[in-house]
């Protein structure tokens, strides 16, 4: 019996200290947490766990992906040049490499389609690919090869954005300034600012009034201030339908690009589903 | 009970009560480790160990405190709606009627801060009309009255710190404030008469500006109506009399919002630096 409770104590002694301390720090409780944060969505406090311990192909990927989601994408394409092309997520790494370099410079993707590539990821990249087109000055492709590779579902958002681009609805900025020398306040109200082409036109006509009638009365001085004013009034607004009609095209390419970015956001820039949380 | 099986039954009550005790211990230990660094204002870090501590602390022992320590953490990082989300943990894992207030009340503090002043009064109305709170009153009236210094509502503020007790040290404050500030309505009011608005803001300068443009084109107006020059009558009158008139109007009402922004402003950061009071 004594040997048996010497036995019991020597093994309670030595197992003790192991089972009984919780180890925070070991390798695999801090994966285990990073984890846990990744999928909390606490992409920098996940990020910096994995750092701690050694690195394999999945982490790396979700490091990467963590500073994508955190909108650090030269952080996340840094990590995409430590990735090994025989990491089983080399393919979606790709992927997510062009999305980055998409949302920090808007251009079309130069990039060729990988070997390693399955069905989907294929897709995803000719999806991205075309669609990036709309970001160069001028598309070069016809319709229907352009909207070929979306499904039903994008085809018809595609199939606008692709007239939007080739048929913008721009206003010629000559002609608005031609307009506004010939009738003051026309330019304006072609670009579409009704309220300001009526008042150019009332302010200038009045003015220009104001000058012939002073002048008719023999009050000189006052007629040239209204004709120095008029003039001022009648140069302005030839120059302020030009700035307008910039504007309104400014916007136009605005509102194009921010419309495309958001419908990129929506569909996740095509990229696949990545669940790490399941 | 032979003698062998009391000292075995002794040996295995202690390795028991150890093994659970050094378990506690890692545990107790992460906590104040994670403590030290919010004490410190290392509030990410604090943040990140709080965090681990209740993602491997299966019993929930800590659940309440390390909630409430991650939810004034990302207070300081001014992120409040992450804040809140972590006091609104803390509170559903509350153990008592106490720790559920202090939960609600940092989230109302939170809500303070943000200016969300509906909500604010909304939480601690609920708070108010909760009867295991009747004995909170004061300390309810207390942050109310803090709820209106953020909001610009420094009368109600007062009245709400009086409520505590008659000529409290921020109702005077308040109070003060109060009858400092500049009225808008009244400036535009003044204003009818071109500058006065301006001088009520203590703005002479702008007032006399003001005074000599609408002499100068009301005198022009009235001169080209008195020589029967209708038509420049009403263009000088309309184009610009009227314009500086109305601007001036406008100029009274935009110094008197500017200087009680100003003056809320410092009255604001005087109680940041000097008021010793509890604070959101």
């Amino acid at each position: 019996m004594k040997n048996y409770l010497i036995i019991f104590f020597l093994v309670s002694i030595s197992v003790s200290p192991q089972t009984t301390s919780f180890d925070f720090y070991s390798p695999e409780n801090i994966k285990k947490f990073a984890d846990h944060l990744f999928c909390e969505a606490d992409y920098l406090r996940a990020i910096e766990q994995y750092g701690l311990i050694s690195k394999d192909c999945t982490t790396d990927f979700k490091v990467m992906l963590g500073y994508s989601l955190l909108n650090l994408y030269q952080e996340s394409n840094e990590i995409f040049k430590s990735i090994s092309e025989k990491s089983k997520f080399y393919s979606d790494a790709y992927l997510l490499s062009l999305k980055n370099s998409l949302l920090m410079k808007p251009a079309s993707v130069s990039a060729q389609a990988i070997k390693s590539f399955d069905s989907i990821q294929l897709n995803s990249f000719n999806k991205l690919k075309t669609i990036s087109m709309l970001f160069d000055d001028e598309l070069s492709i016809s319709k229907d090869k352009f909207i070929s590779p979306f499904d039903e579902n994008d085809i018809n958002t595609v199939s606008l954005f692709y007239d939007m681009k080739t048929k913008p609805l721009y206003k010629s900025p000559a002609l608005a300034g031609v307009m506004s020398a010939v009738i003051p306040g026309s330019g304006k109200m072609y670009v579409g600012e009704w309220g300001d082409g009526i008042t150019a036109f009332l302010a200038t006509g009045l003015l220009a009034f104001l000058a012939y009638d002073n002048f008719r009365a023999d009050h000189t001085t006052r007629a040239w201030i209204f004709t120095g004013l008029g003039t001022f009034f009648y140069a302005g607004n030839i120059y302020g339908s030009i700035a307008s009609a910039q504007i309104f095209n400014a916007k136009i390419n605005f509102e194009f690009n921010e419309g495309l970015k958001l419908f990129l956001e929506q569909k996740n820039y095509f990229l696949p589903e990545y669940d790490f949380c399941k | 009970m032979t003698s062998v099986s009391k000292i075995f039954f002794i040996l295995f009550f202690i390795l028991n009560v150890s093994y659970r005790t050094l378990a506690q211990n890692s545990f107790e230990h992460q906590f104040n480790f994670a403590n030290e660094l919010y004490a410190k204002g290392k509030y990410f870090d604090a943040v990140t160990e709080l965090k681990r501590l209740l993602f491997f602390d299966v019993t929930g022992k800590f659940s309440y405190e390390a909630n409430k320590i991650i939810g004034l953490s990302y207070k300081q990082g001014a992120k409040f709606s992450d804040a809140i989300h972590y006091f609104s943990l803390a509170e559903l894992n509350a153990d008592s009627e106490e720790e559920v207030y202090e939960a609600r009340i940092e989230a109302i503090k939170i809500n303070i801060l943000r200016r969300t002043t509906e909500r604010t009064l909304a939480l601690l109305d609920e708070l108010r009309n909760d009867e295991r709170y009747s004995d909170k009153s004061d300390e309810l009236n207390y942050w109310t009255g803090w709820a209106y210094i953020f909001s610009d509502k420094w009368e109600k503020a007062s009245i709400s710190f009086s409520a505590i007790v008659p000529g409290h040290g921020l109702a005077l404050l308040c109070d003060s404030l109060a009858d400092d500030l500049y009225n808008p309505t009244l400036a535009k009011t003044l204003s009818l008469i071109p500058g006065a608005g301006q001088f009520y803001t203590g703005e002479y300068i702008s007032g006399l500006i003001s005074i000599g443009w609408n002499v100068l084109w009301g005198y022009l107006t009235i001169n080209a109506f008195m020589e029967d020059r209708i038509f420049d009558g009403l263009v000088i009158g309309t184009l610009l009399w009227w314009r500086f008139y109305s601007g001036n109007i406008q100029n009274a009402e935009k110094f008197a919002v500017e200087k009680n922004l100003e003056k809320t402003n410092n009255a604001l950061q005087y109680l940041k630096n000097n008021y010793d009071g509890e604070k959101p």
